[in-house]
């Protein structure tokens, strides 16, 4: 026989004051691990979400990363010229050659942080279709102009349309300003690779961005890449190569696991109390189920579904605290390239189930022993109290 | 204070209850602390006396940009400068890439009168000075792999197409980095990339602290219309600079802990209104024996905060204890040095133990305290 759900919400909403409280407790745990999850999730997927398939980024053998790579100016025409790279409508190879370079500039807050330029050419953007200008135009060669994600412009200091920057030896004039997606690129600064390289007096190429015409075109480009043994290039692909760099997300991960563990600790000791509470004040009733021909196994697994109950309203809670942080934009380091990342936080349906499972957890420890002690009721001495 | 027995009786009285508001109370706090010193230790990068003396010169632009090495005879010449060593990022792989930990090539001959905070047996600093390929490891460093003084160890180059093949030389302690970089010689480094003369940055220590500021001046405004011009901060202020490209850290930080805290208020108000409605006949009693409201106030208040304060010091003193002896370099992998437990810290969880238990007690304990006798006597609990 079993003890009616109606019983439990019924105890619930008579001590609806503590119940209250507990929920809310359990609420704010829930939403701080899910605030964490969102974070790194945002973090993650700009990376993951980067990239086309085909397409393949050629840096230094050896290198990390395109900060840390770079080459010779003729290896260029080396590598455009490989059989298997894809042709424009003008019938030009597509393949980019670009350099990166890294200015250290002021946040709207006033902290600094570094912030990646990069050189390019029309033929990057055309490999790059998912950033499109939301505000001005391009820029031009020979004008010292820069275009600027929105995320950076929003975020940094003299990034807006119009705003004049000075970064190594000249004043830079923000032409524009441009959307990527959600994409490591929305974290960027986009000139002339000629203007760029000459600026800051290096004449060379931190890499290439190539597209293969298809998959067997692809793995053919990059064996021959490593295979030349005169080059010292290496082509890694562009979605593997972003996806490498969510190791930027580590800390937070680890951080947020242990501070969901330890206040998951916290409420569980607190919905303990609560339903130790909650069952001691009514050891009489207790009684009287057991009397009614209730049995032990039912008073256990009734007192269990209270507290997860309890819990479950405040993993209720709990998501919709955490909901409102959805979309807003934040950035920190990315530990590979050394220089911002921007990104928005990001929270999914599964995130929302796991938060709430997450609050199912809290209830089953802590109703765990306050239901065993219920079940373990001596019928005459809980009805003689 | 003459009823303290009552109070602490009173605590006693549902010994479980105590003991999971405790524990509930312990395990935030204990996180609190964690999150409080990793900030702490965050925003205080090594920090010894003679850190305040030094200085760092870098490429006005960025990091990223390098220095030519000439530059170090023109700042060893600056007024108010007593040593300067180049300092250059390797930033290579030993063994596997998650072994990450820093490592940098500087100028041996005077690198221990800039680091003069560093702990490291005579013999052994003079025996990586005469060493081209030596190197010294932070003690954490060399924990973390193993390694004792002699033993070959092999970086591949990432940033550089350089694999030094190094020989241990020294294990230090302390320094600005607190025994979690690796050091090698500058010349050996210039050799494996073809000698193409430059440094990320140059570590400068200063004639004395009063002189810091001018000395970082002096040197900005000699390369000032050079083509590549400088930018010269303290130790300090240049390693807070890491610290403020991770974000809102602190932010981030402070809102957690302010959220635990607030937990705590609701899971120990929880507990005292609990406790206090109990014994509404019991407080009416007690006003019946001649006890004035602001006593039982009082002696409520009290109880809570007992409670609160002893799930805190419980909380930040495991935390305390734990962090000494755990290993954490090699726990987080090198991101975390350590984490101390200051007596800052631990009297702020002190207090906040104590505001928990007033704001905790406060609604039910006063409501009670003013109930009268009468009222409180009739109630059937």
């Amino acid at each position: 026989m079993k003890i009616p759900l109606k019983y439990n919400l019924g105890s619930l909403w008579v001590r609806r004051v503590g119940t209250l409280m507990t929920a809310l407790g359990i609420g704010l745990t829930v939403s701080i691990a899910i605030t964490m999850m969102a974070l790194v999730n945002g973090l993650d997927s700009t990376f993951v979400e980067t990239g086309h398939p085909n397409q393949l980024i050629v840096i230094r053998d050896g290198a990390l990363n395109e900060v840390n790579s770079y080459f010779n100016r003729d290896l260029f025409q080396t590598v455009r010229l490989l059989a298997g790279i894809a042709k424009d409508e003008q019938g030009e190879p597509m393949a980019a050659g670009e350099i990166i370079v890294v200015i250290n500039h002021p946040r709207l807050t006033g902290e600094s942080s570094n912030v990646i330029v990069r050189g390019t050419s029309a033929m990057g953007l055309k490999l790059r279709p998912e950033a499109r200008l939301v505000q001005g135009r391009w820029f031009q060669r020979g004008l010292r102009e820069i275009v600027v994600s929105e995320s950076l412009s929003n975020r940094f200091q003299s990034m807006r349309l119009g705003d004049t920057l000075h970064m190594s030896r000249s004043d830079w004039k923000v032409v524009g300003v441009f959307n990527a997606a959600g994409t490591a690129y929305d974290s960027e600064i986009l000139a002339d690779y000629e203007e760029i390289a000459q600026d800051w007096d290096r004449p060379i190429y931190t890499s290439i961005l190539l597209r293969a015409t298809d998959a067997p075109a692809f793995a053919q480009i990059r064996q021959r890449i490593a295979d030349d043994r005169r080059i010292h290039l290496q082509a890694v692909d562009q979605k593997e190569y972003f996806r490498g760099q969510t190791v930027s997300s580590a800390g937070i991960k680890a951080l947020g696991f242990f501070i969901a563990m330890m206040m998951g600790v916290g409420s569980s000791f607190a919905a303990m109390n609560m339903m130790y509470g909650s069952i001691m004040s009514r050891s009489k009733e207790v009684g009287t189920l057991r009397a009614l021909g209730f049995s032990r196994w039912s008073i256990l697994s009734s007192f269990m579904v209270e507290s997860i109950l309890l819990a479950l309203l405040g993993g209720v809670l709990g998501c919709l605290m955490a909901l409102p942080l959805h979309g807003i934009s934040t950035g920190t380091a990315n530990f590979v390239t050394f220089s911002e990342i921007l990104f928005n936080f990001r929270i999914t349906p599964k995130m929302l189930l796991l938060g709430m499972l997450f609050a199912a957890t809290v209830g089953v420890f802590g109703g765990g022993l306050p239901a065993l002690r219920a079940a373990r009721t001596n019928l005459i001495n809980a009805l003689r109290d | 204070m003459k009823y303290s027995w009552l109070l602490l009786k009173n605590v006693l009285r549902n010994r479980r209850r105590s003991l999971l508001t405790i524990t509930s109370i312990a395990a935030s706090l204990f996180l609190v602390t964690a999150l409080l010193t990793l900030l702490w230790e965050l925003k205080n990068p090594g920090q010894t006396p003679e850190s305040a003396l030094r200085l760092v010169t870098r490429h006005k632009v960025s990091l990223f940009n390098t220095l030519p090495i000439a530059y170090r005879g023109k700042i060893a010449r600056v007024e108010g400068v007593e040593a300067v060593i180049g300092s250059m990022w390797f930033g290579g792989v030993y063994k596997d890439p998650s072994n990450f930990f820093a490592q940098f090539s500087v100028d041996a001959d005077q690198f221990f009168e800039v680091n003069a905070d560093m702990r490291m047996p005579e013999d052994q600093k003079e025996a990586f000075k005469k060493d081209r390929t030596g190197a010294i490891a932070g003690k954490n460093v060399a924990e973390r792999f193993g390694w004792k003084i002699g033993d070959k160890i092999h970086l591949k180059g990432a940033l550089f197409q350089f694999d030094p093949e190094l020989t241990l030389r020294g294990i230090y302690d302390g320094g600005s980095d607190d025994g979690g970089s690796l050091y090698f010689h500058w010349d050996y480094f210039n050799e494996g990339i073809n000698n193409a003369g430059f440094t990320g940055t140059f570590a400068i220590r200063a004639r004395s602290a009063e002189e810091v500021p001018k000395v970082a001046e002096r040197i900005d405004a000699l390369f000032e219309n050079a083509s590549v011009p400088t930018k010269t901060e303290t130790e300090r202020a240049f390693l807070l600079g890491f610290l403020s490209m991770m974000g809102n850290i602190q932010f981030l930080i402070t809102s957690i802990c302010s959220v635990v805290i607030f937990t705590i208020i609701l899971v120990a108000s929880n507990t005292m209104a609990m406790s206090i409605r109990e014994r509404v006949r019991e407080i009416g009693v007690l006003k019946a024996l001649g006890f004035r409201s602001g006593q039982i106030l009082a002696m409520l208040l009290g109880e809570s905060v007992v409670l609160a304060l002893a799930g805190a010091l419980l909380g930040a003193f495991t935390a305390r204890w734990l962090f000494a002896s755990l290993n954490l370099p090699a726990l987080t992998g090198g991101f975390v040095q350590k984490l101390n437990v200051g007596p800052g810290i631990l009297s702020l969880c002190a207090l906040i133990g104590i505001l928990v238990g007033v704001l905790a007690a406060g609604v039910p304990a006063w409501r009670a305290s003013q109930r009268p006798a009468v009222e409180a006597l009739r109630r059937v609990a």
